[in-house]
């Protein structure tokens, strides 16, 4: 729900419409789902609308950090899922990133996703420098670029980073925001550590910081700072509608993760248990399930069967410890004192790792071991960047895998594609259909004229063929049958294509659409960067 | 093709300059002043049903409407106005006397009851209006309100367009005829007859009153169910139980074997246990022709009076449940004829109910969980937006049900809520999760579940959902002891309805 509300502070896009936008305080609250029933949920406004105490100011200045501040100016294209053969829409923003050790300069990796041409500046110092990208994580919104120009870092200071802020301290967070051309300074103190949802992916959860200082679009990928060394970077917060003043942090424990991640030379992602799980707090369900009276343990409810647990966890299975680290039945261990949900051992873990669970399986006590990595099925539910978007065109007919940047594009009421989104992982629907092939579009031509009812629609077969991925219909179009008969999923009559027709009609309909490809299989890197991530 | 287009013009042509020629007025003069006025008021005071706290009912509302006034001391309104009603009165509109009436037959799908003055004399000196079902576009109707004095506020309109619509209750579709009207608003404003020449043409089904558009229940939808109810056994519009597609696409009719350059409508469904397929109709066969009315590629036929209407109409106004209707069908290019019996379909008969009206909601609470069963009408409590603001897996489930549940005969039950109290400590924040099994036994209605739920395994109720959790447990002895507490502290007059 609240995925929605929260915007990455992306950029000052040039044009500062976006600014006036998010600033303006609107008074309306934001709609409850809800019915009027009793299930109730919190509402977001009348929690994020609490008065914020005045700032202190920090108890140690953070040096001239001036001398470790860069402005990043990307230029980026962002792909166009409307017509996946153009190169897509040119933006540019504006942003933040400070120096670290190894001539390198920490960001957003939202600033610079996408992005065709970098260019960073610094205080004092007229010149525009081209930047590039080392490495890029989606997933924590991190990023890491540097400067090939001799003598760039020569009298830049790399920044130090320090560890989690304690609760009320002050801390001030630098960059270019809105409202000026100089670096900008704000202070507020810490007001929150929690799991929160980032943006940028818009799936992935991980600890973030919440702070009370101002930080607007153009403070992205700053340092947040205390006692001279870098507690978080400012990535994203609340826009006007909802609640004022809430900005966020990524926390040094994600951002050790990452370049601890990035040391053998590639970026391996965050790793998931690829599961879900449930409270055990009902005092019932833990006799029932012959548990002890000890408040401890959490229910396993669904094993993602592409995920790490597959085979080794069951539905029904209760995780009593995590590496040794008792579980309580509200999800959360122990970790250095701090209570924290379980799945901060996982978040800390690498590709390759493994974790190890207590378990209780049938009244029976059992120790299982998961070696970790990253579920795939989760990735359609989250944005991909620096991507080109796969589809295929045939006689007129675009085909797309669903996903979430697809979805935004085309914005579909239509239910079962909601439906094939939301429980594509939960219902496992990426066995049967590891892409849900969409009919999104229809390039009128003489021969697909009666076709317009069927877009929406979901491949299932072509020619009795079950189609379960974009190759296999790029496959079957490639065989030269009489004609192709397209069934999609539901009561739908076939779609039913000649052949010959469609054959005759290609090169018309590339012509007269511009279409310079009629198809892309691959995920391929859309930009250098990418390509410099895979050949590192 | 372009022939049949030209056809085709040719028919709605005629129809329309024949309607134009006529040139009837909507209400003569001599109708407003002299004759009592086949109009009563009508005063509904009702309750709905609470979906959300399925154990009781809603604040009352009250809607007063106009009544049309038939033979056999009959009122007709929309079944709109009287559902879930609890007291009906009838009000002479020139005396203001006023009698309770009952109402004798409804149905919510075509929208339409009929009403009984307890009093039998209370209709006298009336003369009640007969139907007329020769409507056509370009005639000209009369809608028919009351001033406040009881005198009548009449406003003339064009029949624009005569088509099949959804009505309220969706369950298929039903001829309406489409006025350009510029109404009033009134008092009893909630059911207006439409009158040509004196008789009863139509009903307001709804009014937009920013287009000015009136959609109508049309005479032959009223004549059908006035014909119907005067039988013993109210049985409702038939329906065949099938899906299908225009033919239009050359290469779909090629797939389906179809050679001819003629009409026909593809068969993309055909609903188990429905006159369909009890008449042996196929996905993929070609229906060309209904009731020896030829189909066109659009589904439509050649109406005498309305020109092209769907071949549905056919279906409903033009037949009864239990009649046989002929089916022509072209079968891998082979022509074969079907028989079909037509049949009503109840709501019943659905896995989740299109509609529940004059009955309370089935419900079953166990310790603070509230189990329901799955219908639109539960839906439908999220309001008009429900579509989109209900839970999406609950509308998906309601939209697909017969792709979903294809063998039929069940209801999805649902826990739909969390009464905080000590048995459902951990379970406040569940809602909304289908229910697959209790205690080891499949859960296809909710008798299945308050049967399942008498035999605990070692004294634990486990429920089972579709969506995680997956499981839950009751101590099935807190739950008793709580039970009476539960129903105190919530309000509850009864733990369960199940008939």
């Amino acid at each position: 729900m609240t995925r929605s509300l929260v915007f990455g502070f992306i950029t000052l896009v040039l044009g500062s419409a976006s600014y006036a936008q998010e600033s303006t305080p609107a008074a309306s609250p934001i709609e409850p789902q809800a019915p009027p029933g009793l299930a109730t949920s919190p509402s977001a406004a009348a929690q994020a609308v609490v008065p914020v105490p005045v700032p202190i100011a920090p108890t140690k200045p953070n040096g001239p950090v001036q001398k470790s501040l860069v402005r990043i100016t990307a230029t980026s294209v962002e792909p166009d899922y409307k017509a996946p053969w153009n190169a897509g829409g040119l933006e540019r923003g504006v942003g933040a990133g400070f120096v670290i050790d190894g001539n390198r300069i920490m960001t957003n990796a939202h600033i610079v996703s996408n992005s065709r041409y970098l260019t960073v500046e610094r205080d004092g110092d007229p010149n525009k420098y081209r930047a590039r990208v080392l490495f890029i994580a989606h997933d924590c919104d991190l990023a890491l670029i540097t400067v090939d120009a001799p003598n760039f870092f020569k009298n830049m200071l790399p920044l130090k980073f320090g560890g989690i802020p304690a609760l009320e301290s002050a801390v001030s967070a630098y960059g270019y925001p809105i409202g000026g051309e100089r670096m900008s300074v704000t202070t507020g103190i810490v007001s929150r550590v929690d799991f929160q949802l980032y943006t940028h992916s818009s799936i992935d959860q991980h600890l973030a910081i919440q702070i009370s200082a101002q930080i607007n679009p153009g403070n992205s990928g700053g340092p947040v700072m205390q006692n001279g060394k870098v507690v978080g970077v400012a990535f994203q917060g609340y826009s006007g509608d909802v609640a004022q003043g809430v900005a966020y942090m990524i926390p040094t424990p994600v951002i050790h993760r990452f370049l601890k991640d990035i040391t053998n030379g590639h970026y391996d992602k965050y790793v998931d248990l690829g599961m879900t799980y449930s409270k055990l707090q009902n005092q019932a369900q833990r006799r029932f399930l012959g548990l002890k009276d000890d408040d401890r343990g959490v229910l396993v409810d669904t094993v993602v069967a592409a995920g790490p647990s597959a085979n080794i966890l069951q539905p029904g299975d209760v995780l009593l410890t995590i590496d040794d680290h008792p579980i309580a039945s509200d999800s959360n261990v122990e970790l250095e004192g701090e209570r924290a949900d379980f799945q901060e051992v996982v978040e800390r873990k690498f590709k390759g790792d493994s974790v190890k669970f207590d378990i209780w399986r049938d009244k029976q006590p059992m120790t299982v071991s998961i070696k970790l990595f990253t579920p795939w099925p989760y990735r359609i539910q989250g944005h991909s960047y620096d991507v080109r978007p796969r589809y295929v065109l045939y006689g007129g007919l675009l085909f797309q895998p669903l996903n979430l940047d697809l979805l935004e594009a085309y914005r579909p009421t239509d239910l079962r594609l909601r439906h094939f989104f939301e429980y594509f992982v939960l219902e496992q629907i990426y066995l049967d259909h590891p892409d849900v092939i969409v009919l999104t579009n229809i390039l009128p031509d003489p021969i697909n004229t009666y076709l317009a009812p069927y877009r929406g629609g979901i491949v299932d077969e072509i020619n009795g063929k079950k189609i379960r991925t974009l190759d296999e219909l790029a496959t079957a179009f490639a065989e030269t049958p009489e004609r192709f008969v397209i069934r999609m999923i539901g009561d739908g009559p076939p779609l039913v294509l000649d052949r010959n027709k469609v054959e005759a009609a290609r090169e018309r309909i590339k012509t007269r659409y511009n279409v310079l490809k009629e198809q892309n299989l691959e995920e391929q890197p859309a930009s250098e960067i990418a390509q410099q991530v895979k050949s590192n | 093709m372009q022939r049949h287009f030209v056809i085709i013009f040719g028919v709605v042509l005629v129809t329309l300059t024949g309607a134009l020629a006529k040139k009837e007025p909507g209400v003569p003069a001599s109708m407003t002043t002299q004759k009592q006025l086949a109009l009563v008021r009508v005063n509904v005071t009702g309750q709905s049903y609470d979906y959300f706290r399925p154990w009781q009912k809603k604040a009352p509302f009250s809607k007063r409407a106009l009544g049309a006034v038939l033979s056999k001391g009959r009122v007709l309104v929309t079944a709109d106005l009287v559902a879930n009603q609890n007291y009906v009165e009838l009000e002479r509109a020139e005396t203001g006397e006023k009698t309770a009436a009952k109402v004798q037959v409804i149905d919510y799908e075509a929208n339409l009851a009929l009403l009984e003055p307890t009093e039998k004399t209370f209709l006298d000196g009336i003369t009640p209006l007969e139907i007329t079902a020769d409507t056509v576009v370009g005639d000209r109707l009369a809608a028919w309100q009351l001033e406040p004095t009881g005198a009548l506020l009449a406003t003339e309109g064009l029949v624009t367009t005569v088509q099949m619509t959804e009505y309220p209750i969706d369950v298929g579709e039903f001829l309406t005829y489409r006025v350009s009207i510029p109404m009033q608003y009134r008092e009893n404003s909630y059911t207006v007859p439409l009158v040509k020449n004196n008789k009863l043409a139509g009903l307001l089904l709804r009014y937009d009153s920013r287009s000015q558009l009136l959609d109508a229940i049309p005479a032959p939808i009223i004549t059908h169910f006035l014909k119907e109810a005067d039988s013993q056994n109210y049985r409702g519009f038939p329906s065949a139980g099938f899906s299908f597609f225009p033919t239009r696409d050359p290469e779909l009719r090629e797939f389906a074997g179809e050679k001819r350059k003629g009409g026909g409508v593809y068969v993309t469904n055909v609903e188990p246990n429905t006159p369909a397929m009890k008449a042996g109709l196929q996905v993929g066969d070609i229906v060309t022709a209904v009731a020896d009315r030829e189909i066109d590629q659009n589904g439509n036929y050649v109406d005498p009076l309305h020109g092209k209407i769907e071949f549905t109409n056919l279906l409903t106004a033009h037949a009864y449940s239990g009649d046989v209707v002929p089916f022509r069908v072209e079968r891998n290019g082979k022509p074969i004829q079907l028989n079909v019996t037509l049949e009503h379909r109840d709501a019943k008969d659905y896995v989740s109910p299109p509609y529940n009206l004059d009955q309370p909601p089935r419900y079953y609470v166990l310790g603070g969980l509230i189990f329901q069963e799955l219908s639109r009408q539960y839906l439908k409590e999220w309001g008009p937006t429900w579509e989109r603001s209900a839970p999406q897996r609950l509308v998906y489930f309601d939209r697909f049900q017969s792709e979903l549940f294809p063998e039929g005969n069940r209801r999805v039950v649902i826990l739909s809520q969390v009464l905080p109290a000590d048995s459902t400590i951990g379970y406040d924040d569940l809602a909304y999760l289908t229910v697959t099994k209790v205690n080891g036994k499949e859960i296809k209605s909710l008798d299945d579940l308050a049967e399942a739920v008498k035999q605990p395994i070692d004294g634990f109720i486990k429920i089972e959902t579709e969506e995680d959790p997956k499981q839950i447990a009751l101590d099935a002895a807190q739950v008793a002891t709580e039970a009476s507490t539960l129903q105190e502290n919530y309000g509850i007059s009864s733990l369960q309805r199940l008939d």
